[in-house]
């Protein structure tokens, strides 16, 4: 009996080498250790075997058993290792190619200017109101103390829908409407769109972004030096803080007195190139102090009030600075221009 | 504006170079926009008297004429022209002289006689086209001085945008008075001999010629002066090369000289020929019953009963201040000439230039506002031009007649507010010094601190304080005007709902992959009926459109989200995921209505692709589950929901079966659908478009209203249980959620549909829809008992409700 144990024994560590593949392993347990193996015959054959040896037989058995178990289990952990080690080894991607497409979009140039812009004056304590498009002449004219006789009421120039209305020229508009709601003191940012006969074309198009500023307080309070320092310090956080800025005496019907500001070429900062004529200097924005006319046109006593207003297009700056020169760009929203543009906040800007 | 610089040097002398001069007339106001430098077209010639002509030996058309050249010389030069004359100054090119893209002149044998140079014709030294003879020069021109300096035709043009309000700057005068008041230097204006003026307040006349003054509404003064003896012949080679630097051709020495007083003090003048005038008589009056005139360019033009015409008693002869007619042209055989100087109001020559589209110099300068009182000063001086170039003869004096007198304009000018407005203090002998130079009138008010102005009547511009300030501003340099910043502190500004919403829309399309765009809000009225938008109003359309493509205003911004589509397929693209916020236009009941719009198309692969996985394909779900993504953040999705259109009212340009109306509490706020096939393919559009839209006016209020209390997470896990139910194919989904939600009980969280199937074992016309069903008690761990035994009653409730049969 002792001898067949050890026999059982022999063959089956004979066996279970190193070597073994799952299958072999498996055949040897279901053999040895299944519930008809042989050690449980082995068991079974025990009435046979004298009183006496029983306790030795059956100590036999289970350390059999046991160490029978032990190796098969060192084997299949074994087993287990080499199929995760080969796996490891042959798994292998090429990281270098790319990833699913996880859609992100981007935000048009435009936007993100305008953003930027919106940003800077909010920091210095203005406000931004929205305003209306299609508007009446008094709002877009009249009030703004455009002669009756001004080119720029004309068919050619502006857009009517009848009834009076047309489509806004500029977004001076805002100030009109904010200051008719409300009191001063006022420092208001009012963007959007404006509309004006131009073909659409590489310099102009027929629709376009504007903002227009301004600040009213009591007559001193604010001044043409105060215009002078507020968007000098707007203009230095928009274009950078060595940007040349020059003021330039100019007629706007609004303003009095008037300027049209410029800043040094973006392209040879100042030293003169083709692009600024020579000059060194692009014009970037109109402005002044608000005319005493407007302000009687929203019943603000001019002897007591006064403010500076200011204005300008938006896609003329973002061209010059995104450096490219055509106006068309925005408006075709080609994705192959679209894409170039980081779509997190402040990224063209 | 035009200003040759040796001109303008003629008015003011300034210490300094013409790039300086440029620089501070650009800062105060005067942009100069470009310096031209021009140059004579030749070099070595000089000028001489032709001392001698004789007849060449050899050549019956050929003459030879000894000239002297001063310091240069005598010479002996053959000539062919007809009008070289003994005793006459003209232009001689000596050996080696440069005419144009000549070779340099040599001396020549021709037909057996050496000449040592050449006379010169104006063509031949560029000066025009005239060939007829050579160039006959003043008898006081000094000999030997080479031509190029005595005609000053080295000369540095500026050329000056002029703004609006300056018609005082529209001359060469005007541009020096600036010059000399920012330099602070002396204006020396042009000194003519004066003529005697006969003043009148009405209609009047002179000894021989009579004007009615019927308009002084439209022409307050109206001077004329009358000339004779005159001979018409071209006019003197520098004042052609002034005309032409400018921009004006030369025509005779009559019309020349009234362009040439014109572009030097800014009056316009205009010449009749006196004996083409009917009972020598001026009548200014409106058109009236006249209905149409040629005028100086040949052209017939049709007037208007309110335009202002200069007539004789029988017709019009001029359209005022804008062109002068045909019939009273001066010509070469004009012998008696009336110079008219007149003040017409900007706004009557503005209209009838502007309808007839008639630019003229001197309607240019009459809509800017001419010198209010410089009618008689220019008649000297074109009468002095006339006389010594036309040998014309003032007879009698100038007429006046000034129905309407200019009005006083005296401006207090207070220096504290002042430089309150300004931010710079200016003391009263500054302001005073600066307005003294713009040719203002100045004395002390009553009150300390106080100027009053009475500004030159050339500056109609300037009509109270503000103006006064700029000028001082302006004239002082605004570089004077220190830059700071307000010293009042703000109060918090609220920020603008508006912008912070459209930032918060932009970021959920920016996640979701979608790019914006930015589209004109013109669109033709055919795309304008097909997209009509989400039912608001009429079409808004243009008056003055630029075409019939951007004709009406949109009312949707599906047709721009289709033409950017359209746009990138045709340049290659494959997919585009797009958005646009913007405004949408209509009429409601009259009255006009903007909202803003959020606009969304998809098209082509969506997301999520990779290498040998196919990804994502934009469809009606994908878009739709952006639109509950976006409608999510805002937190009104519980309120929202989609519903397929009534069959009689499907959205036009969507597949009727592929598309929802997007509702905001039963109200329709959007759509969100596939593009209807029979337009996708007339497009070419290979791969499915969904477009989706969204009123973001209706939403704004939404998106920003209090959120409900939030809840900490639930402390008990929840249970699910599974339900198929086999329904009528056309069954809505919502019904089915909307039912179990009305019988659920307490304890049922939430259900979802997780799969539909229809096929296999599912009757035809039939579907089966899998939901999951999430149970949950918030104050214990629920048991399996006790969710089957709630889970079965409402499942039977379920199928009994909505006529479903259980799939097993
Ligand atoms: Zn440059």
């Amino acid at each position: 009996m002792k001898e067949q144990l050890e026999e059982i024994r022999r063959r089956a560590l004979d066996e279970l080498t190193d070597g073994a593949s799952d299958q072999q392993i498996e055949a040897v347990r279901v053999r040895v250790l299944g519930r008809s193996g042989e050690l449980t015959e082995v068991m079974r054959g025990m009435r046979e075997v004298p009183q006496a040896e029983r306790p030795a037989i059956g100590q036999l058995v289970n350390q059999i058993k046991r160490e029978l178990e032990e190796r098969i289990e060192a084997l299949k952990l074994r087993l287990r290792q080499g199929a995760l080690e080969r796996s490891l080894a042959e798994a292998r991607l090429d990281v270098t190619l790319p990833g699913a497409r996880v859609p992100r979009g981007r935000i048009h140039p435009v936007t993100q200017i305008l953003e930027r812009m919106l940003d800077i004056f909010v920091s210095m304590g203005f406000e931004v109101a929205m305003t209306r498009d299609v508007e009446d002449d008094f709002h877009n004219f009249e009030a703004l103390n455009f002669p009756p006789d001004h080119p720029a009421r004309e068919m050619q120039d502006t857009f009517l829908v009848g009834g009076g209305l047309l489509l806004r020229s500029h977004t001076s508009n805002g100030q009109i409407r904010v200051m008719e709601e409300r009191k001063p003191p006022l420092a208001v940012v009012c963007p959007g769109r404006c509309y004006r006969r131009d073909e659409l074309s590489v310099r102009a198009s027929p629709m376009f972004t504007q903002i227009e500023g301004f600040m009213v307080d009591r007559v001193g309070r604010i001044t043409m030096g105060h215009l002078k320092g507020v968007l000098i310090e707007f203009l230095r956080a928009f274009y950078g803080p060595e940007t040349g800025v020059r003021f330039r005496s100019s007629y706007f019907p609004f303003t009095e007195p008037s300027a049209e500001v410029d800043i040094h070429c973006l392209l040879c900062k100042g030293a003169g190139c083709r692009v600024c004529k020579h000059t060194g200097w692009t014009e970037i924005l109109g402005c002044g102090m608000i005319h005493p006319n407007v302000l009687r046109a929203v019943k603000l006593d001019p002897e007591e009030f006064q403010g500076f207003a200011f204005g300008f297009g938006v896609e003329r700056p973002a061209l010059l600075k995104l450096g490219v020169d055509d106006m068309r760009l925005f408006f075709e929203n080609d994705l192959r221009f679209l894409a170039q543009f980081p779509s997190l906040a402040g990224g063209a800007a | 504006m035009k200003v040759p610089l040796k001109w303008l040097e003629e008015f003011v002398s300034v210490d300094a170079t013409v790039e300086q001069i440029a620089r501070r007339l650009t800062v105060a106001g005067l942009e100069v926009e470009n310096l031209e430098r021009v140059r004579a077209s030749f070099s070595g010639v000089v000028v001489a008297r032709v001392l001698d002509v004789g007849k060449h030996p050899n050549a019956d058309r050929l003459s030879l004429c000894q000239v002297d050249a001063g310091a240069a010389g005598r010479f002996s030069v053959v000539c062919g022209a007809p009008n070289v004359s003994r005793g006459m100054t003209a232009a001689l090119a000596t050996v080696g002289a440069k005419l144009g893209d000549e070779p340099e002149l040599e001396a020549a044998v021709i037909r057996g006689i050496r000449s040592e140079g050449m006379l010169c014709s104006e063509r031949e030294l560029g000066l025009s086209q005239d060939h007829h003879g050579i160039l006959s020069l003043p008898d006081d021109a000094p000999l030997g001085t080479p031509v190029a300096d005595y005609l000053g035709l080295d000369d540095v043009v500026l050329d000056i945008a002029i703004l609006a309000n300056r018609g005082d700057a529209l001359s060469i005068l005007g541009v020096a008075r600036d010059v000399a008041a920012l330099f602070g230097v002396r204006l020396h204006a042009p000194r003519t001999r004066p003529l005697r003026v006969e003043r009148h307040e009405g209609d009047g006349a002179s000894s021989s010629f009579a004007v009615r003054m019927a308009a002084p509404e439209q022409c307050p003064r109206y001077a004329a002066l009358k000339m004779t003896g005159v001979r018409v012949a071209p006019s003197p080679v520098w004042m052609r090369r002034r005309l032409e630097l400018c921009g004006m051709r030369g025509l005779n020495n009559v019309v020349d000289a009234t362009n040439y007083v014109m572009l030097e003090m800014g009056q316009p003048l205009h010449a009749f020929d006196l004996d083409r005038i009917a009972a020598n008589t001026i009548v200014v009056r409106r058109a009236g019953s006249d209905r149409e005139f040629v005028t100086l360019d040949n052209a017939r033009r049709a007037l208007e009963a309110g335009d202002l015409v200069i007539a004789d008693p029988e017709k019009p002869l001029a359209l005022a201040g804008v062109m002068g007619g045909l019939n009273s042209e001066v010509g070469l055989s004009t012998q008696t000439i009336l110079l008219e100087s007149a003040y017409f109001e900007p706004i009557a020559v503005a209209k009838t230039a502007r309808r007839l589209g008639l630019r003229s110099e001197a309607s240019y300068r009459f809509e800017r506002g001419i010198d209010r009182a410089g009618q008689t000063a220019a008649l000297m001086r074109v009468a002095e031009l006339l006389k010594r170039y036309a040998d014309a003869r003032p007879e009698g004096a100038i007429a006046d007649f000034e129905p309407r007198p200019a009005p006083v304009r005296e401006i207090a000018l207070d220096l504290n507010r002042m430089s309150a407005l300004l931010g710079v203090e200016t003391s009263a002998a500054e302001a005073k010094r600066r307005l003294v130079s713009l040719g203002a009138s100045v004395r002390r008010g009553e009150a300390r601190g106080t100027l009053k102005v009475i500004p030159p009547s050339w500056r109609s511009d300037l009509d109270e304080a503000a103006d006064l300030a700029e000028e001082v501003a302006r004239l002082s340099g605004l570089e004077e005007i220190p830059a700071t910043l307000p010293a009042r502190v703000f109060s918090y500004a609220p920020a603008n709902r508006e912008r912070e919403f459209f930032r918060d829309t932009r970021e959920v399309m920016l996640g979701a992959g979608f790019t914006e765009i930015d589209t004109l809000a013109f669109i033709s009225a055919a795309d304008n009926e097909k997209f009509a938008g989400i039912g608001h109003g009429e079409p808004l359309s243009v008056h003055n459109p630029l075409s019939e493509e951007l004709r009406e205003m949109r009312r949707s911004l599906a047709p721009g989200l289709l033409a950017a589509l359209i746009f990138n397929l045709n340049r290659q693209a494959t997919a585009l995921h797009a958005f646009e916020i913007a405004k949408v236009f209509a009429r409601v009941k009259g009255e006009v209505v903007e909202r803003y719009h959020l606009g969304a198309l998809s098209y082509g692969d969506y997301a999520l692709s990779e290498i040998g996985r196919p990804g994502v394909k934009a469809g009606f779900f994908t878009l739709k589950g952006v639109a509950e993504a976006y409608l999510r953040a805002l937190g009104v999705a519980e309120r929202v929901r989609f519903k397929a259109p009534a069959p009689e009212h499907p959205l036009a340009f969507l597949h009727p079966g592929r598309s929802a109306l997007i509702l905001l509490s039963e109200e329709p706020i959007g759509y969100v659908g596939e593009f209807h096939p029979q337009d996708a393919m007339e497009r070419g559009l290979a791969e499915q478009c969904t477009l989706c839209e969204l009123d973001l006016q209706k939403l704004i209020s939404y998106g920003l209203s209090p959120r409900p209390a939030i809840e900490p997470p639930p402390r008990f896990p929840a249970v699910r249980r599974d339900l198929a139910l086999v329904l009528d194919r056309e069954f809505p989904a919502d019904m089915i959620l909307k039912t179990i939600r009305e019988i659920a009980p307490a304890l049922l969280e939430s259900v979802e549909v997780f799969d539909v199937y229809e096929g296999e074992a599912i009757a035809p016309g039939r579907k089966s829809v899998a939901l999951a069903l999430r149970y949950r008690a918030t104050d214990r761990t629920l048991t399996d008992e006790e969710v089957n035994r709630t889970h079965a009653g409402l499942v039977e409730q379920a199928r009994t409700r909505l006529g479903a049969e259980l799939r097993q």
